[in-house]
């Protein structure tokens, strides 16, 4: 007999990565921390350490809430905290992509970054990398650049997220200058 | 008019094969399906109002395109006689509202799932069942519609266990989530004329968690007791009411704890508001176990000890009589970042 298929086409826009830089020398790195607990402090560290290996500056630590003054990890970024990010920052370090709907947000956030010329990185975990990946092409941007920390960033202690965040460092300039 | 054409498959005459091919795409929910034929859809779509392969509205995260067509064809697969088809496809549209937050919704770890309320005339004439046992087994329209929006978010949403649905567990009611208001049995007007839907019929969406019992037999004769339980009920930090001051609670009454409170002389906007007043936790718990609280400026700027709502605000506190005889009430919390939608019936 002839069934029909129960599944549509998926529609959304295709989008494609911000062009990378060559290099992040004199680059600006902004942190986007949506409050899932520790986000904060794993991509503060790694933004800073990024920073010393490359010549560029942390240019702004910030809550995607309203002001920067909280944060919401179920919900896009703040308009004003987007608006901020395009005048201060030239890459940006987003996350943590540890759960289900702070990833979708998430990539969410770096996709409409990506698509405003700011390469964005989200900072996902291995328990949470399959859902990134299927969300970013479900978002119409498979290819958003992420870095996969282990899990789980909330509840392990500053020391070993400090660790993770120091060893990214060459991951964080492979993904900013090469997109992959 | 954007348009998109379904397709056929050929497969083998048999339940079984219908099953092996569902399972070899990734599809369907684990339990025996009907097999979506022409025909079937075709009757599904006797109630259908537009254009069946209009693009409508997109479901996210997949961004999964629906159309009238889509929709039947996962009615018919989760065995909905065609008379409901109005009550899925408007529920879908709800759940499609910004306000809804449907890609949060699908995504997250917590086990949400949409509650659907059917309201008025369409309750009666296509068979929902608003009394004994509503949100349990045994009646099809309740049973196959909660079913047929669930096959539409892993269809066409995406919400695939482990991929667009990071549910830490999922829940039951992420199989199926419906029933009828009980209009017949309610002291009040209808839910959906509460909320400023005056439609025959109507659809009400809230994505939140299962029910939560609370059981007051009124053997001390005074009402207040009821909600004094329910009020317990709500005041859990574990549920994300708490951190998130715009969700909302759903209190599903049964008609005799509708009809204790009633006969004080409670209305609806009296019982949200003693609920405000009576759920709450002190500012410095809260603040002892969430670094990040979603609440509006005035909870925030409250003295330490100062008893907080659950709820920024007693509007948040909706009531709604459905059920059966017996002295049980239920609390559905919210997952948080979501809004309920109340939609009249569209086909």
């Amino acid at each position: 007999m002839l069934v029909y298929l129960p599944d549509s086409a998926p529609g959304p826009e295709l989008s494609t990565l911000a062009p990378s830089p060559a290099s992040l020398a004199g680059k600006r790195i902004a942190v986007l921390d949506n409050g899932k607990p520790n986000a904060g402090v794993v991509m503060a560290r790694a933004a800073r350490t990024l920073a010393a290996r490359t010549g560029a500056e942390v240019s702004l630590i910030t809550k995607k809430g309203p002001q920067g003054l909280s944060a919401n990890a179920a919900i896009p970024m703040a308009p004003d905290i987007f608006d901020r990010l395009l005048v201060e920052a030239d890459v940006v370090i987003t996350g943590a992509a540890d759960c289900g709907s702070c990833t979708a947000y998430s990539v969410h956030d770096a996709i409409e970054l990506e698509k405003a010329g700011k390469p964005a990185v989200v900072v996902t975990t291995t328990k949470f990398e399959p859902i990134a990946v299927t969300l970013s092409a479900s978002f119409g941007l498979p290819e958003v650049r992420k870095l996969v920390l282990p899990h789980p960033i909330g509840g392990t202690d500053e020391p070993t997220l400090d660790d993770w965040a120091d060893a990214a460092a060459d991951r964080l300039i492979s993904l900013f200058t090469t997109g992959s | 008019m954007t348009t998109y054409e379904a397709e056929l498959v050929e497969v083998d005459d048999s339940p079984e094969a219908i099953l092996d091919l569902l399972a070899a795409r990734g599809m369907g929910d684990g339990l025996p399906v009907v097999p979506p034929t022409r025909e079937r859809v075709e009757a599904m779509l006797e109630h259908a109002e537009g254009d069946v392969d209009e693009v409508l509205f997109t479901l996210q995260p997949r961004a999964g395109i629906v159309t009238r067509r889509v929709v039947a064809i996962n009615a018919v697969l989760a065995g909905c006689p065609p008379e409901v088809f109005p009550v899925v496809l408007t529920a879908l549209r709800a759940l499609a509202q910004p306000e809804v937050n449907i890609r949060g919704v699908n995504a997250t770890t917590h086990p949400v799932a949409p509650m659907i309320l059917v309201h008025g005339e369409i309750a009666r004439t296509a068979g929902f069942s608003g009394g004994v046992g509503c949100f349990g087994p045994g009646n099809r329209a309740n049973a196959t519609v909660g079913r047929a929006v669930r096959l539409a978010m892993l269809h066409v949403a995406g919400a695939k266990p482990g991929f667009g649905d990071a549910a830490t567990h999922g829940q039951p009611a992420k199989y199926t989530f419906c029933a009828a208001e009980n209009l017949d049995e309610s002291p009040w007007e209808g839910y959906a004329r509460s909320r400023g839907v005056d439609a025959p019929s109507a659809v009400t969406v809230h994505c939140g968690e299962g029910p939560h019992n609370v059981h007051d037999a009124e053997a001390a004769g005074d009402p207040a007791l009821i909600l004094d339980k329910i009020a317990s009920a709500m005041t859990s930090l574990g549920m994300n009411n708490a951190p998130i001051s715009q969700a909302e609670f759903f209190i599903v009454l049964g008609p005799e704890h509708a009809a204790s409170l009633a006969q004080r002389a409670m209305t609806r906007k009296d019982i949200s508001s003693y609920l405000f007043d009576h759920a709450r936790i002190p500012h410095h718990v809260f603040k002892r176990h969430f670094e990040e609280r979603a609440w509006t400026q005035w909870m925030k700027i409250a003295a330490d000890d100062h008893p907080l709502p659950m709820t920024a605000e007693p509007d948040n506190i909706r009531v709604v009589v459905a059920g059966g005889p017996g002295k049980h009430s239920l609390v559905v919390p919210s997952w948080g970042m979501t809004r309920s939608v109340t939609l009249p019936l569209g086909g």
